[in-house]
């Protein structure tokens, strides 16, 4: 295993820095976020999650995928802005990076890649941070993870003694730390986690609990706002609009931009005409859960759920995965 | 003892049916305290009260009164704070008083969240022990083992006043900045319940679904406007934001600007905000 101190970590930050851009856990009023950091004492080493997921480096709150110039007399201009920005992601933790590579599944794998997810996921380094506990919310180990998991990491750092246990784990990695003083150690990497684990509802269960009475009496309290979805590492619905931003003598610009969705909002599924088939948070619930543990795994072949809690935490009213799906299995309590 | 006497009351409400549902806080399997709705008499033993019952559950009232039709009643478990927005809600004709059985809860201040064991900051200087309103009363036996807070809502405010317009200005676009538009405040607060909100227009006519930070102004600012006089100051709002924007300092500053004009402090009574009922001044185009 390989080792690196803490200050030659820090140091060998400092000359990356100037070439990629850094993204880290940092602490604002009390929050933990990972957000773009100016300077390397911003990085906060000891934290359980931050409050919002990595996706939003590859898959941000808003963008603009294409500039328009619109004259109306045949010469209109669209350019594509495609990312070009090359960032490091450091500190990620291990149900982060697994939630990119249920992203990768849908924006890159499926046909046709989604070229601005592309083009970031291609510029960027994610060095993930292994976590020495799992958190009150935390259930990775009910749904194929675990707090040492590398899976869509480059690079895993472990906190031991003094610095860092590093792994190298894909030629982007290994090309990165080539030049970095490490020293080859042999060290006893304690293991496994134990902790309670969560049933999780098989195909089965799920097709017959399309009209359980469950999604009734679990979204009887939903408020219907996003917040699980938007601190969620994997949801991925977004809305595209034209916005018109300015504009002189006869012509207009706009920017066609793309920005989150969610499907708990009332509005998510409304179509022209003003037909709603999820009108009721009843539907909109019972869409969250089974995409998570069953349109996702039917379409691509793995939960998209990556049990990282954040749902749980953040919800205003309490609602809980983990209890949906030890209902789903074991009926109610 | 006030979660027993509040169980035994709603069977009995359920079990002569008097009431259709039960509007209370129950704990979830983590032992987190929630919203609960019961139905039968014999699921009264879920319903809990402690001082982590933050949630107003006011915001409940209008949605459950159409899902029971044109008759039927419910009961909702309040707190003091809690009758304030339900004599907003009656005030702006949002839900029909008589459809409503208030079990009203005397409170001496609730936490701010299962994790914390202080009281929350509106708690420490309310006055408000008994609830406005009420069809039952469940009075406290005794204060619950809290440590007052330390906030001190006065010296803020005061501190706040001496900022300058640019430093003000920095102070919330600072906060701003972390919104994420997930859009729980509203959610959660029971008087922001437009038809169609007018931040989520699917012609972004006012303002576009976007995350910059102009954006972000407009919403936030956008909506304390909207409640101003008729804000009751649950802090709800700020309890459920993710990222802890101080949403409820704005909030009350237009309440105080509200009672400097007008005398006015939403849902102590049933009527509605005279900010718009009431014309005055220059307003009379004179």
């Amino acid at each position: 295993m390989n080792y690196i101190r803490q200050e030659d970590l820090h140091n060998w930050l400092a000359d990356i820095g100037e070439e990629y851009r850094l993204t880290a856990p940092v602490e604002k009023d009390g929050v933990i976020l990972y957000e773009p950091i100016q300077s390397l004492d911003e990085i906060v080493w000891d934290f359980e999650k931050p409050v919002n997921s990595i996706k939003e480096i590859f898959f941000p709150q808003t963008e603009i995928l294409m500039e328009l110039q619109i004259s109306g007399n045949g010469s209109d201009e669209i350019k594509e802005v495609i990312p070009t920005e090359k960032n490091i992601l450091l500190n990620v933790r291990p149900c982060d990076a697994h939630g990119l590579n249920c992203l990768d599944a849908m924006f890159l794998d499926d046909s046709p890649p989604d070229v601005y997810y592309a083009a970031r996921r291609q510029n960027s380094v994610v060095m993930g941070l292994s976590c020495s506990h799992m958190g009150e919310s935390c259930f990775c180990t009910s749904v194929g993870g675990s707090p040492g998991d590398t899976v869509g990491m480059d690079v895993m750092l472990s906190k031991y003694e003094e610095g860092f246990l590093v792994e190298l784990l894909t030629p982007i990695g290994e090309a990165l730390f080539s030049d970095l003083p490490v020293t080859e150690q042999v060290i006893e990497v304690e293991s496994p986690f134990e902790k309670g684990l969560f049933p999780v509802p098989n195909e089965e269960i799920l097709k017959k609990s399309f009209d359980s009475e469950l999604w009734g009496m679990q979204a009887e309290r939903c408020i219907s706002c996003r917040i699980c979805a938007y601190v969620c590492p994997t949801c991925r619905c977004f809305d595209i609009r034209d916005e018109v931003v300015g504009g002189s003598n006869g012509t207009k610009q706009a920017n066609r931009i793309r920005c989150w969705d969610s499907c708990a909002s009332e509005a998510y599924r409304r179509i022209a005409g003003g037909h709603n088939p999820r009108a009721s948070k009843i539907e909109r619930l019972r869409n969250r859960v089974l995409c998570k543990l069953y349109y996702y795994p039917q379409q691509y072949g793995m939960l998209s759920c990556v049990g990282c809690g954040r749902c749980i935490d953040a919800c205003p009213v309490g609602m809980d995965i983990t209890e949906i799906m030890s209902v789903l299995v074991e009926g109610p309590a | 003892m006030q979660t027993k006497l509040l169980q035994e009351h709603a069977q009995m409400l359920l079990d002569t049916a008097q009431v259709e549902c039960v509007i209370g806080y129950s704990l979830s399997p983590r032992g987190l305290t929630r919203p609960m709705f019961i139905y039968r008499g014999e699921d009264v033993e879920q319903l809990v009260w402690n001082q982590h019952s933050s949630h107003n559950l006011a915001k409940y009232l209008r949605e459950k009164i159409v899902d029971l039709g044109d008759t039927g009643k419910v009961a909702v478990v309040l707190k003091p704070c809690d009758t304030k927005s339900l004599n907003v809600l009656v005030a702006e004709h949002k839900i029909d008083r008589l459809r409503v059985h208030v079990i009203g809860m005397a409170c001496s201040g609730v936490v701010k969240d299962n994790n914390q064991e202080r009281l929350q900051d509106r708690c420490v200087e309310c006055e408000m022990k008994q609830p406005l309103v009420y069809d039952y009363l469940i009075a406290a036996e005794h204060t619950p083992e809290v440590s007052p807070g330390e906030f001190d809502q006065d010296s803020w405010q005061t501190e706040f006043e001496d900022y300058s317009s640019e430093q003000k200005a920095e102070f919330w676009l600072a906060h701003f900045d972390r919104c994420l538009r997930c859009y729980a405040c509203r959610q959660v607060c029971p008087v922001c319940d437009c038809p169609t909100c007018l931040f989520e227009r699917d012609d972004s006519l006012w303002v576009g679904p976007g995350s910059s930070i102009q954006e972000k102004r407009m919403f936030h600012l956008g909506r304390a406007y909207h409640l101003a006089g008729r804000c009751t100051g649950c802090n709800e709002c700020e309890r459920v934001c993710p990222v802890n924007i101080p949403i409820s300092k704005i909030n009350q500053k237009l309440a105080q600007v509200i009672e400097g004009e007008f005398g006015f402090r939403a849902g102590i009574e049933a009527v509605p905000s005279p900010l718009l009922t009431v014309v005055s001044g220059k307003e009379y185009g004179g």
